[in-house]
C-alpha cells in the first residue's frame, strides 16, 4: 500500500467508524466504544507507521496523495507530511486514543458520543495534513461542528452559553480566513489553491497585500491559540467540556492555530508574515504572563489549567515569531509537549472532579494521604508543566527562550521570568490540593482507578521518553524547520 | 443520439399523473401510488439526463422539437443545458420526498396529490423549456395549485398566505409578460426560441429596460426584498410538501429566470445593474438572517432564511464572474435540497408536537437521534460549513465576491455570522436538552417518513464531499454565458 | 351578384335559423292543442332547436369559402362574418342545451323562450353579414326585441321585470343614438354602404356634423360591447335576467357589437383619429372599472357582470392595436372567452338549482358536494383569469403580444396589472368552493347541464392546449376585414 493511502485513512478510517458507530442500533450502545477503541488504535498504529516510514532528512512534503476535487476551482483533494505535521498527527491520533479510554464513563447517548469524537479526530487530522487552501479550512470547519456539540450535551451546567461562544468566535475567526484565503487565490491569480504550488506565487506577492492576507487568516489562528485578548473563549469552553473533550480542545485544538501560523506564515505569505512578527511577539509575551497571572488566582482548578494553556501556548507564539532555528524548533517541540501535558492535567483534574463533584480548589486537600497514586501524578504532571528538565515541557520552552534571545531580547527575558509565575502558580496549587490538612470531605476518595490508569499513564511516559531522548521528535522535525528557518533568516 | 423522449417524460408525467389521479384517483391508497410512481418515473428520468449530459461538449441537449402554435412561431421546444440539469435534478428530488412525505394526507388525497403533481409538472417544465412562451406558460401553471394546497391543506393564516403569494406571483410575472412581448417584436424573427433570443443582438436601452422588468418580474419568485414579504409566509403556510417544493425549488424558477432570460438575453443589461442587484443581493442577506433571528417559528426561521440564502444567488449574479455565476448556482442546488430537508423535518416534528414554536420544543435529540442528525446536517449545510454543499456553493460566490468588492464581501460574511448564531442557538434549543412535554410523543420516524430526510441529507453530504461532478455540470451550462457576458 | 336565388343559397344558414324558430312555435301550438296535458315540459323542442341551429351550423361550414357581397353591398360573406357566424351558433346551441331544465320559480320553459332565443341568434348572425348602415339597424332591432322579453321572462321575480325594464329603456335610447348618427352620417356622406363610406371618408375632411354622427354611432355599439362608458345597465339587467338569458347576453350579444365595430371600424372609418388612443383608453377604464366593481360583489351573477365588462376592455386592447394581428387576436380572445363564460354560467345554473342561491357566500364547501360542476367553475373562472393550460391564458397573451407590437406598452401594462385584480376576485369564489367545511349532500347535475359543460370545458382546454386551428381561423377572419 502506498503511504499516500495511509495517510488518507487516517482521515477516513474516523470517519467511516464514526459512520458506523452512529449507525450502531439502540440495544447495541456498548458496542460503541470498544468500536471508537478499535479505530482510534487502528489510527494510532498507521500514524506510527508514517512516523517510522518518515525520511527525517526531507524537509519537503512526503506521502503525497491528490485527487480531483472542484477542478476549475483549482482545489483538490492533496494531503501530505512534513516534519511540521507528522508530530502533530501523531499526537492528535495518540490523544483521541486516549480520550476514548478515558470516555469510560459516558453513559448518555453513548453512540452520538464516540461518533462526534471520531469525527473530531478526523477533522483535526484533517486540518494537520491538507495541503490545498480549501481543504485546510474545510477540516479546520469540520473541526466546530462536533465540538459544540460534544460541549453542548455532555458539557458542565453552563455548556449552552459556553458551546455557542466557542462557536461564534471561531465561526467568526474562519470567516475571516475563508477570506483571506480566498483573496490569497484571487491576489496571485494561481488558479490553484495547493499550498505547495501557490507558494511561490504568494510569496512574490506586495508586502501591502501579503500583510492584508496574512492579518486575516492570523486574525481566526490567533482565536484558536487562544492569543490575549482573543482568548476569552477558551476557559469557558474548558470548564464546561466534559473531560475527554477538554483533553482534545487544549492538547490537539489549539495547536490546530499555532500550526496554522507556521503554514500559512514562513511557507506562504513571508513578507506579510514578517509584518506582523512584532505584534506576534508581544503578544505571545502578554498571553505568556496574563494567563500565568490568571492562572494564579484562579479557584477553579479546570480554570487553571484552561489559563495555564493560554500562558504555555505564548511560549509557541513567542518561538514561531522568533522565527530562529531554535525557537522555531522549541516551538514545535512545545506543541507537542503541551499537548501531552496539556492532556494529562485535564484527565487529573476531570479523575478529582469525578470524586469529589466541585473542581474548587479549596474543596480538596492532603489528597495524597487518601490517593497517592493521583495524587502523585498530578505533581508529576505540575512539574512537566513548570519545565522540569528531563521532562518534555522543558525542551520546548528551553529552546524558545534561547531561540527568542537574539531577535526579542526583552521579551525573551520575560518569558524565562515568567516560569516563575508558573511555578508559583502550579506549586501553590499542588499545596491547596495534594499536601497539607486533609479535608473532611475527601476522606475516602478513591484512588486511580486502571482505566484512569490507562489513559493517564500513557502521557506520563511519553513526557519522560521526550525529555530523555528528544532526538525522537527533533529529529523528525529539524529539517522541515530549517526550511522554515531559512525562508525567514533570509 | 438517444431517441427517448426523456425530457418529455419527466415534464409530462407528472400531469398525466395528474389528470389520471382527477379521473380515477379514489380511496387513499390509489393517489398517493400513482404520484409515487410519477415521482420515481421523474427521479428516474432525471437521473438518466444526470448521468449522460455531455459535460465536454456542453450546451443544449436532448432537444425535442415540435412545432406547436406555428401562426406565431411558438414551438414545444424543451432541451438541458449544464444550468438545468442540476435544476431537473433538484426538482426530481424534492418531488419523490414530497410524495413520501405526504403519504400520510388523509384529508381529500385525491385533490391533494393531483395538485401536488400539477405543480410538479409546472416546475419540471420551466426548468427544461428552451422556448420562451413555453417556459412562461408552464411557470404559470405552477401558480394556481400552490394557491389551493396552501388554502386546503395549509396551516397558520392560510387563506392570507395563499393569496398574497398568488398575487406576488402573479404581478411578478405580469412585467415578464410586457417583456416577453417586447422582446418578440424587438428579436422580429416570430420565434420565442431562446436559442435564436440568445443569438439577437439588443440595443442597449432595450437591454436596460426589459432586463429590469425580466429582474423584477421573475425576482419577485427569488423573492428579492423588498418584494418578499410573501415568501416567509406562504413557506409557514403550506403544508410540509409544498413547502418543500415552494423554498427547495419554487424560488429557483425565480434565479432560473433572471438567469435564462434576464442575463443571458441582456448582458449590457446585467451591466447597467450590476450595482443594484448586488446591494439588492446583500440586504437579502443580511435583512433575511435578521429577521430569522428574531423568529420564534421554526418554519418561520426557516423561511427568512431561505430570503438570506437567496441572497447570496443574486450577490453571484451580479459578480459577472466564473466564479460567482457558477457559485449562484450551485447555491441554488444546494439551498433547495437543504431547504427541503428542513422543511421535511419540520413537518414531522409539527406532526407529532403540534407545535412549531421554538420554546415549546426540546430535548429532539434524546427522542429521534435521526431527526437530529438531519437537523445539524441542514443546518450545517445552512452554515455553509464544510462537507456540505452549501459550503461549495458560498465559497464559489465569496471567491466571486471578494474579487470584486471586499466591502460586499465583508457584509456577507457578517450574514454568515447571524446566521450560524441562530442557527446555532436553535439546534442548541429544540435538540439538546430535556425533551419537553411537546415533543414527548416523538419517536423516530418510520421508514417512510425517513427515506425523505436521509435521502435528502445524503444529498447535501454527498454533493458537499463530491462537488467535482455537479461543478463541471454548472460549468458546461455558464460557459457560454460568461463568454457572452465577458466578451459582449 | 344579380341572380337572386344564388344570393338566397348563399343566407341558407340564416333561412334555417328563421326557419327553426316558426317551426319550435308552430309545432308548440300544434301539441297544446292536441294533448291533455299542455304543461308537461317539453325538452325535445329546446332539442329540435338544437339541431336547427346545428344544421345552419353545417350549412355555414359549406359556405366557408365564399367571398362575396349581396344585394349591392349590404350583406357581406368572408371569413369574418362565418367566423362569427359559427361562434354565435355555437353560444346558441349551448344556451338552449342549459336552458331545458328549468329553474327554481318557474316550472317550465316554454316553446317561446327557445323560439326567441333562435331568432336573438339569428340577428346577430345577420348582423355579422350586415355591411349597410339602415340593415344594421334592422338586425339590432331583431336581436334587441327578443331580448327585452327574454329579459323578463321570469314574470313573477321583480328583479327580471326590472331588468327587463331597463333593457327596454337602454334598446329605446340607443337605438335613437344610432338612428340619428346614421342618419347624421348619411347626410354628411350621402352613402349607407360601410366600403362606400369608407372610400367617400378617405376623400373628404371631417366635418363637425360627421364628426358628431360618428359619435353617436360608435355610442350605439358601446351600450351593446358593454364597454366603459356605456356600461352602466350592465350589473342590474344580468343580475335580474334568467340566468340562460345572462349567459347569452354576455357573450352573445357583445360578441354581436363586436363584429359590428369591427366591420365599421376598419373598412369604414379610415379618418385620421387617433384610435389607438381612443380604444386604448376605453379599454383601460373597462378593464379597470370593471374589474375593481367586481372586487366588491358578493353575488355571483354581478361578479360576472363586472368581470364582463373588464373583459370587454381586453377584447378592446385588441381592437386598439388596430392591425390585423390585433385584430386576429380580439377575434381569438372572444372564442376563448365565449366558451369560458359560457361554462361558468352553466355551472353557476347548476349551483343555483341545487342552493336556490347566486351569494358567493353559500359556495361554501360545495367542492365536496358536486365535484365535477365546482371543477367546471374552477376552469372557468381560471380561464378567465388567464392560466395556462386554458384558453384564456393563450387569449390574453396574443392580446398584449399584439399590442405591444403596436406599440401600446402602457396599456399592456395597464392590462397586465388587472389581471392581477382580476385573479384576486376569481380566486376567492375558487377558494369558497374548496376550502371551507359546508354541507355535504351530493348535488346531483343534470346530464343536460353536463353536456354543456363538458362542451364548453373540452373548448376551454383545446383553445388552450391547441390554439393553431382557432387561431388561423381568426387570423383569416381578420386578414379578410383588411385585405377584402
Amino acid at each position: 500500500m502506498a503511504m499516500g493511502t495511509v495517510l488518507a485513512w487516517t482521515i477516513l478510517l474516523p470517519l467511516v467508524g464514526g459512520v458506523a458507530i452512529a449507525l450502531i442500533p439502540q440495544s447495541g450502545s456498548k458496542f460503541a466504544r470498544p468500536v471508537a477503541l478499535l479505530v482510534t488504535g487502528v489510527v494510532l498504529a498507521m500514524a506510527t507507521w508514517l512516523w517510522i516510514s518518515f525520511n527525517p532528512a526531507d524537509p519537503g512534503m512526503q506521502f503525497e496523495i491528490v485527487r480531483d476535487w472542484v477542478p476549475g476551482l483549482g482545489t483538490a483533494f492533496h494531503l501530505g507530511v512534513d516534519g511540521l505535521s507528522l508530530p502533530m498527527l501523531f499526537l492528535t491520533a495518540f490523544l483521541s486514543l486516549l480520550a476514548v479510554i478515558a470516555s469510560a464513563r459516558i453513559s448518555e447517548f453513548t453512540r452520538e458520543y464516540f461518533t462526534l469524537i471520531l469525527l473530531l479526530e478526523a477533522g483535526l487530522i484533517g486540518v494537520f495534513i491538507a495541503l490545498d487552501l480549501i481543504l485546510f479550512y474545510v477540516f479546520w470547519e469540520v473541526v466546530l461542528i462536533p465540538m459544540f456539540f460534544l460541549i453542548n450535551i455532555w458539557g458542565g451546567p453552563r455548556r449552552r452559553y459556553a458551546a455557542i461562544k466557542f462557536f461564534l468566535y471561531t465561526l467568526a475567526g474562519s470567516l475571516a480566513m475563508l477570506g483571506g484565503i480566498i483573496s490569497l487565490f484571487l491576489a496571485t491569480g494561481a488558479q490553484t489553491f495547493d499550498m505547495i504550488a501557490l507558494a511561490p506565487q504568494a510569496a512574490r506577492l506586495s508586502l501591502a497585500a501579503q500583510t492584508a492576507i496574512f492579518t486575516a487568516i492570523a486574525f481566526a489562528l490567533a482565536i484558536k491559540v487562544p492569543m490575549v485578548p482573543l482568548h476569552t473563549w477558551l476557559p469557558d469552553a474548558h470548564v464546561e467540556a466534559p473531560t475527554a473533550v477538554s483533553v482534545l480542545l487544549a492538547g490537539v485544538l489549539l495547536k490546530m492555530g499555532s500550526y496554522g501560523f507556521l503554514r500559512f506564515g514562513p511557507q506562504l505569505l513571508p513578507d506579510g508574515f514578517e509584518r506582523l512578527v512584532p505584534l506576534i511577539a508581544l503578544l505571545g509575551v502578554v498571553s505568556i504572563v496574563y494567563g500565568a497571572a490568571c492562572a494564579l488566582v484562579q479557584t477553579d482548578l479546570k480554570k487553571l489549567i484552561a489559563y495555564s494553556s493560554v500562558s504555555h501556548m505564548g511560549y509557541v507564539m513567542l518561538g514561531i515569531a522568533a522565527g530562529t532555528a531554535a525557537g522555531v524548533l522549541g516551538a514545535s517541540v512545545q506543541m507537542f509537549s503541551h499537548g501531552l501535558i496539556a492532556g494529562m492535567a485535564f484527565l487529573l483534574v476531570g479523575a478529582y472532579y469525578e470524586r469529589a463533584h466541585t473542581r474548587e480548589i479549596s474543596a480538596f486537600g492532603g489528597t495524597a494521604r487518601v490517593a497517592p497514586i493521583l495524587a502523585g501524578t498530578l505533581v508529576f504532571m505540575s512539574f512537566a508543566s513548570l519545565g522540569l528538565p528531563g521532562m518534555s515541557g522543558f525542551i520546548g520552552e528551553f529552546m524558545v527562550v534561547t531561540g527568542s534571545f537574539g531577535p526579542f531580547t526583552t521579551y525573551s527575558a520575560i518569558a524565562a521570568f515568567a516560569v516563575v509565575l508558573t511555578a508559583g502558580y502550579l506549586l501553590w496549587m499542588l499545596r491547596r490540593v495534594v499536601f497539607g490538612q486533609l479535608n473532611e470531605a475527601r476522606a475516602d476518595m478513591p484512588d486511580m482507578t486502571r482505566t484512569e490508569a490507562a489513559a493517564i499513564f500513557p502521557l506520563c511516559i511519553a513526557t519522560l521518553c521526550i525529555g530523555v531522548f528528544p532526538q525522537v521528535l527533533v529529529g523528525v522535525m529539524e529539517a522541515s524547520v530549517e526550511s522554515v528557518a531559512k525562508i525567514l533568516g533570509a | 443520439m438517444n431517441t427517448l423522449p426523456v425530457l418529455s417524460i419527466v415534464a409530462l408525467t407528472p400531469l398525466a399523473a395528474a389528470i389520471l389521479i382527477g379521473a380515477f384517483g379514489r380511496g387513499t391508497q390509489l393517489p398517493r401510488v400513482l404520484a409515487l410512481v410519477a415521482a420515481t418515473i421523474c427521479l428516474a428520468g432525471s437521473a438518466w439526463v444526470w448521468a449522460t449530459y455531455d459535460r465536454a461538449a456542453g450546451g443544449v441537449q436532448f432537444v425535442e422539437s415540435v412545432r406547436w402554435i406555428p401562426s406565431l412561431g411558438i414551438s414545444y421546444i424543451v432541451g438541458v443545458d449544464g444550468i438545468s440539469v442540476p435544476m431537473l435534478a433538484l426538482m426530481a428530488l424534492v418531488m419523490f420526498t414530497g410524495v413520501l412525505v405526504s403519504w400520510n394526507v388523509d384529508e381529500r388525497p385525491r385533490l391533494f396529490f393531483a395538485l401536488l403533481l400539477l405543480l410538479v409538472t409546472g416546475v419540471f417544465g420551466v426548468f427544461v423549456s428552451v422556448d420562451a412562451f413555453l417556459l412562461f406558460f408552464f411557470y404559470e401553471m405552477a401558480v394556481v395549485p400552490m394557491y389551493l394546497l396552501i388554502a386546503i391543506w395549509g396551516s397558520t393564516h392560510k387563506d392570507y398566505a395563499a393569496m398574497k403569494l398568488t398575487l406576488f406571483l402573479f404581478a411578478g410575472s405580469a412585467l415578464i409578460t410586457i417583456a416577453l412581448a417586447l422582446v418578440y417584436w424587438q428579436v422580429g424573427a416570430s420565434t420565442f426560441d431562446l436559442r435564436i433570443w440568445a443569438g439577437a443582438n439588443f440595443p442597449p436601452g432595450f437591454q436596460r429596460w426589459v432586463f429590469l422588468l425580466m429582474f423584477v418580474g421573475f425576482g419577485t419568485l427569488v423573492p428579492i426584498w423588498p418584494l418578499h414579504t410573501w415568501s416567509p409566509d406562504g413557506h409557514v403556510a403550506a403544508p410540509t410538501a409544498v413547502s418543500m417544493m415552494h423554498a427547495g425549488v419554487l424560488l429557483k424558477i425565480g434565479a432560473y429566470g433572471v438567469l435564462r432570460l434576464g442575463m443571458t438575453l441582456f448582458p449590457e443589461g446585467l451591466r447597467d445593474w450590476a450595482l443594484l442587484i448586488a446591494i439588492i443581493g446583500a440586504i437579502n442577506v443580511v435583512y433575511g438572517a435578521l429577521c430569522a433571528m428574531n423568529q420564534t417559528d421554526l418554519k418561520y426561521v426557516i423561511g427568512y432564511s431561505s430570503v438570506s440564502h437567496m441572497g447570496y444567488v443574486l450577490l453571484g449574479f451580479a459578480m459577472i464572474d466564473k466564479f460567482g455565476l457558477q457559485g449562484a448556482v450551485f447555491q441554488m442546488f444546494a439551498h433547495g435540497i437543504m431547504t427541503a430537508l428542513f422543511f421535511a423535518l419540520i413537518g414531522y416534528v409539527y406532526e407529532k408536537s403540534h407545535t412549531r414554536q421554538i420554546a415549546d420544543i426540546s430535548g429532539l435529540m434524546s427522542r429521534t437521534p435521526l431527526v437530529a442528525a438531519a437537523f445539524v446536517i441542514a443546518s450545517a449545510a445552512s452554515m455553509g460549513l464544510p462537507s456540505t454543499s452549501g459550503f461549495v456553493a458560498e465559497l464559489l460566490v465569496y471567491v466571486g465576491i471578494i474579487g470584486r468588492s471586499p466591502l460586499l464581501a465583508a457584509i456577507a460574511f457578517v450574514g454568515v455570522v447571524v446566521t450560524a448564531a441562530y442557527l446555532i442557538r436553535m439546534l442548541g434549543k429544540i435538540l439538546l436538552g430535556e425533551p419537553s412535554q411537546a415533543v414527548e410523543r416523538i419517536v423516530d420516524p418510520s421508514p417512510v417518513r425517513l427515506a425523505p430526510m436521509g435521502i435528502l441529507a445524503i444529498t447535501i453530504m454527498t454533493v458537499g464531499i463530491f462537488p467535482a461532478t455537479m461543478y463541471q455540470t454548472i460549468n458546461a451550462g455558464i460557459e457560454p454565458l460568461l463568454t457572452k457576458l465577458m466578451g459582449g | 351578384m344579380a341572380d337572386p336565388t344564388v344570393a338566397l343559397t348563399f343566407l341558407a344558414p340564416e333561412i334555417i335559423v328563421a326557419l327553426t324558430g316558426a317551426l319550435v312555435l308552430v309545432i308548440d301550438l300544434i301539441w297544446i292543442r292536441s294533448t291533455d296535458a299542455p304543461n308537461t315540459p317539453r325538452p325535445w323542442l329546446a332539442y329540435l332547436s338544437i339541431a336547427g341551429l346545428g344544421l345552419a351550423a353545417g350549412a355555414v361550414i359549406g359556405l366557408a369559402g365564399v367571398q362575396t357581397t349581396l344585394f349591392e353591398g349590404i350583406v357581406i360573406l368572408d371569413p369574418l362574418s362565418t367566423f362569427f357566424k359559427l361562434l354565435f351558433l355555437a353560444i346558441g346551441m349551448i344556451v338552449l342545451l342549459i336552458s331545458v331544465d328549468p329553474l327554481p320559480g318557474f316550472s317550465k320553459w316554454s316553446a317561446e323562450f327557445f323560439a326567441l332565443i333562435v331568432w336573438c341568434t339569428l340577428g346577430n348572425m345577420l348582423l355579422a353579414s350586415a355591411a349597410e348602415l339602415f340593415t344594421i339597424f334592422l338586425c339590432l332591432q331583431l336581436t334587441s326585441l327578443p331580448l327585452i322579453v327574454l329579459i323578463g321572462y321570469a314574470k313573477r321575480d321583480p328583479l327580471s321585470s326590472e331588468a327587463s325594464l331597463k333593457y327596454l329603456l337602454l334598446v329605446l335610447v340607443s337605438t335613437a343614438v344610432l338612428l340619428y348618427g346614421m342618419t347624421l352620417v348619411y347626410g354628411a356622406l350621402g352613402t349607407s354602404t360601410i366600403s362606400e363610406i369608407g372610400k367617400v371618408l378617405a376623400e373628404q375632411r371631417l366635418t363637425p356634423v360627421l364628426a358628431l354622427g360618428l359619435v353617436l354611432l360608435l355610442t350605439g355599439f358601446g351600450f351593446k360591447i358593454t364597454a366603459v362608458p356605456f356600461q352602466y345597465w350592465v350589473p342590474d339587467v344580468y343580475e335580474g335576467a334568467p340566468s340562460p338569458v345572462t349567459a347569452f347576453l354576455s357573450v352573445g350579444s357583445k360578441f354581436a357589437g363586436f363584429a359590428l365595430a369591427l366591420r365599421i371600424i376598419v373598412t369604414g372609418l379610415d379618418i385620421p383619429l387617433n384610435w389607438h388612443l381612443i380604444f386604448g383608453v376605453m379599454a383601460a377604464l373597462s378593464m379597470t372599472l370593471g374589474n375593481l366593481g367586481a372586487l366588491r360583489q358578493t353575488n355571483i351573477k354581478r361578479m360576472l357582470a363586472y368581470s364582463g365588462i373588464a373583459q370587454a376592455g381586453y377584447l378592446l386592447v385588441g381592437l386598439a392595436a388596430l392591425s390585423e394581428m390585433g385584430i386576429a387576436s380580439l377575434l381569438f380572445y372572444t372564442a376563448a372567452y365565449g366558451f369560458a363564460n359560457l361554462l361558468a354560467f352553466t355551472a353557476v345554473i347548476v349551483f343555483a338549482n341545487a342552493t336556490g342561491s347566486y351569494e358567493i357566500s353559500d359556495y361554501a364547501g360545495l367542492a365536496r358536494r358536486a365535484p365535477l360542476a365546482s371543477f367546471a367553475l374552477t376552469v372557468a373562472l381560471l380561464s378567465l383569469g388567464g392560466l395556462p393550460l386554458l384558453a384564456g391564458f393563450m387569449a390574453k397573451f396574443y392580446v398584449f403580444l399584439f399590442a405591444a407590437q403596436a406599440g401600446l406598452i402602457w396599456l399592456v401594462a395597464v392590462g397586465v396589472v388587472n389581471s392581477v385584480i382580476a385573479l384576486y376576485y376569481y380566486l376567492r369564489v375558487i377558494w369558497q368552493l374548496y376550502v371551507p367545511e359546508g354541507s355535504l349532500d351530493p348535488i346531483s347535475v343534470a346530464p343536460r347541464a353536463g353536456l354543456a359543460m363538458s362542451v364548453c370545458a373540452v373548448g376551454v382546454f383545446a383553445i388552450g392546449v391547441f390554439p393553431e386551428p382557432v387561431l388561423r381561423a381568426s387570423q383569416m377572419a381578420a386578414s379578410a376585414l383588411f385585405g377584402g
